[in-house]
């Protein structure tokens, strides 16, 4: 009996999920006719079902770590759920994909607890995973497979089925950063001066310049802002984790406004997207590529302290909003009230994340926690900042919640990696 | 009396929101009793004391911070190097297995000593046990 009540901070922390999801889908439902049909509880029932399944499935499995992040990630997939069922147009039936989608994360969840047997043996692969990583990241630009929507060639297709590779680039980049900074950390030991700058050795400054290039590649070829803000923004946090040297991130935030001025003035994607960010009412650009965020900025401040009610905005204004907008949905219909919510469920996960990072035993896993924690945080940060127009507004998708399908399975697969990170330090320190 | 449909829309809204901050009092009530738990979350997992030594690095007396695992040997790629002549390039390894730390002769040439006895496995140390590698020898601190 003991054994089953292992992790019981997190079932009791679900219990709070469960009655979260239903809520919100009857909430949504109830909204939308006067009617109650019991047959709309299922897809919520269905998805708490899931969540329970994982729960004991880790304690099935003996996992000794973290008990914070499967409900965090949890209630941010419930209110994604609960979104999408909100704000799927008639002719598409995404709540059910969603959910279909969340089937295929729990399994990447499950597979990334079970393999590989040993989470630091990740370290030892370093190169086929930047191999890996460049190949995926790439493929997009390929003849067959490539596909080009909403202007930016970052899907592959294959029959029916369209992936992001560049979702899953992320996880798999951050373990290539970790490995390669644990190896050459020593070198930051002797560092070399010029004046009062620090001159970065070679092993440091080529991979900054390298990242740098890529990045620039993928905005040039790929017409994807938000991933390359996102590629190098979480190579120079780790970077700057590593060595503890402001100024390789101080050169890094330098070239990547360099790159960005010598876009601006070369590519008409880039400037379009810095002048709807700039100027996005102005006559031009308020019924052309300004309309989106415009709308988005009407959503936001039609939400007041707490919202119209769920179901009572006018999110299919929004063109693409169970995607792109759904933090702006989400706020117009439960306000601001809700949307600080939203972000503490954010401010929690990441925070968790960090603390994962700051116990781990070696460096590599130390690393590793906090490149996975900082992907949800950049992430939330870029576009919650651009559907708020703080920043340029770029295609990156919100954690757990917006509709996507590779987005949830990396995301889940991330949770697991973490877990596996706490679950090696409570068996190291002897800790339940 | 039926409820007017209105009043308990508005009432599924309000207990949404609620549920939300419910989830996050009890969330962050769950990790500061985690981080209340242990004094100090980077606390450090043990620390070896130099007892004696022949060369001024380890000096007698310093207090070397230990990781999870930490290889010890006259190599400097060692997380613990000790030059000593008396020490094999890699000599032995003293590791954190299950919240007890082990030692582990590598197959050294003049052998690792818990409390002045040679080991021909590995061996669990405790706190106060003293390590002899080479002509060094510490002591095992818990903080």
């Amino acid at each position: 009996m003991t054994a089953l009540l292992r992790r019981g901070p997190e079932l009791r922390l679900l219990v709070w999920v469960a009655a979260l999801a239903v809520t919100g889908s009857v909430a949504v439902a109830a909204a939308e006719t006067t009617t109650f049909d019991r047959a709309q509880l299922a897809v919520p029932v269905a998805y708490v079902a899931l969540v329970l399944l994982l729960h004991v499935f880790l304690v099935a499995r003996g996992v000794r770590g973290d008990q914070l992040l499967l409900p965090t990630a949890a209630a941010l997939a419930a209110i994604g759920l609960v979104l999408v069922q909100r704000l799927q147009p008639e002719d598409r039936p995404l709540l059910l994909q969603q959910l279909t989608w969340m089937v295929i994360a729990a399994g990447a969840f499950v597979a990334t607890i079970l393999i590989p047997r040993d989470v630091t043996a990740l370290s030892r692969f370093k190169w086929t995973w930047a191999l890996l990583g460049v190949l995926l990241l790439v493929s997009p630009l390929l003849p067959v497979i490539g596909r080009e929507i909403n202007g930016a060639r970052i899907w592959i297709g294959l029959g029916p089925f369209s992936f992001e590779p560049w979702e899953a680039v992320k996880i798999i980049m951050v373990i290539f950063f970790a490995a390669y900074l644990e190896e050459y950390r020593e070198v930051i030991a002797r560092p070399r001066r010029f004046g009062p700058l620090p001159v970065p050795p070679l092993p440091y400054l080529l991979p900054i310049l390298a990242m740098w290039a890529f990045a620039m590649a993928v905005v040039v070829f790929e017409k994807d802002l938000g991933a390359a803000l996102l590629f190098l923004g979480i190579f120079l946090a780790m970077l700057y984790l590593a060595t503890g040297e402001a100024f390789y991130t101080l050169l890094g935030v330098v070239l990547l406004v360099a790159g960005g001025v010598v876009l601006y003035q070369t590519l008409p994607h880039v400037q379009v997207r810095i002048d709807t960010w700039l100027r996005p009412f102005s006559e031009d650009l308020r019924f052309g590529p300004g309309f989106q965020i415009v709308q988005g900025l009407f959503a936001l401040a039609n939400g007041g302290l707490l919202g119209v009610g769920l179901g009572n905005g006018l999110p299919d204004r929004i063109p693409i909003v169970w995607s792109d907008f759904v933090f702006d949905a989400f706020t117009e219909e439960v306000g601001f009230a809700g949307a600080v919510a939203l972000l503490a469920l954010f401010l929690l996960f990441v925070y968790r994340g960090m603390l994962i990072a700051v116990r781990a035993p070696t460096p590599f896993l130390q690393l590793l926690a906090a490149g996975l924690s900082f992907i949800v945080a950049f992430q939330t940060l870029v576009i919650v900042g651009g559907n708020a127009r703080l920043i340029p507004l770029t295609g990156v998708t919100l954690p757990f919640v917006a509709y996507g399908g590779s987005s949830l399975v990396t995301n889940w697969m991330l949770v697991a990696l973490l877990i596996r990170v706490s679950d090696v330090t409570a068996r190291v320190r002897g800790s339940p | 009396m039926e409820l007017p449909f209105g009043v308990l829309l508005w009432g599924i809204r309000v207990a949404f929101l609620l549920l939300i901050y419910l989830f996050l009092i009890r969330a962050f009530g769950v990790l500061h009793g985690a981080l209340a738990g242990e004094r100090d979350p980077s606390r450090s997992l043990g620390v070896l004391v130099v007892e004696r030594s022949p060369s001024r690095t380890p000096r007698a007396g310093e207090r070397i911070t230990l990781r999870a695992t930490n290889a010890i040997g006259r190599d400097s790629g060692n997380d613990i190097p000790l030059p000593d002549e008396a020490a094999s390039a890699r000599h032995a390894v003293l590791e954190l297995r299950d919240g007890e730390w082990w030692i582990e002769d590598l197959g050294s040439t003049n052998g690792t000593l818990v409390n002045g006895v040679r080991i021909a496995k590995p061996e669990r140390v405790r706190a106060g046990d003293q390590l002899g590698i080479g002509r060094v020898t510490m002591r095992l601190e818990r903080v």
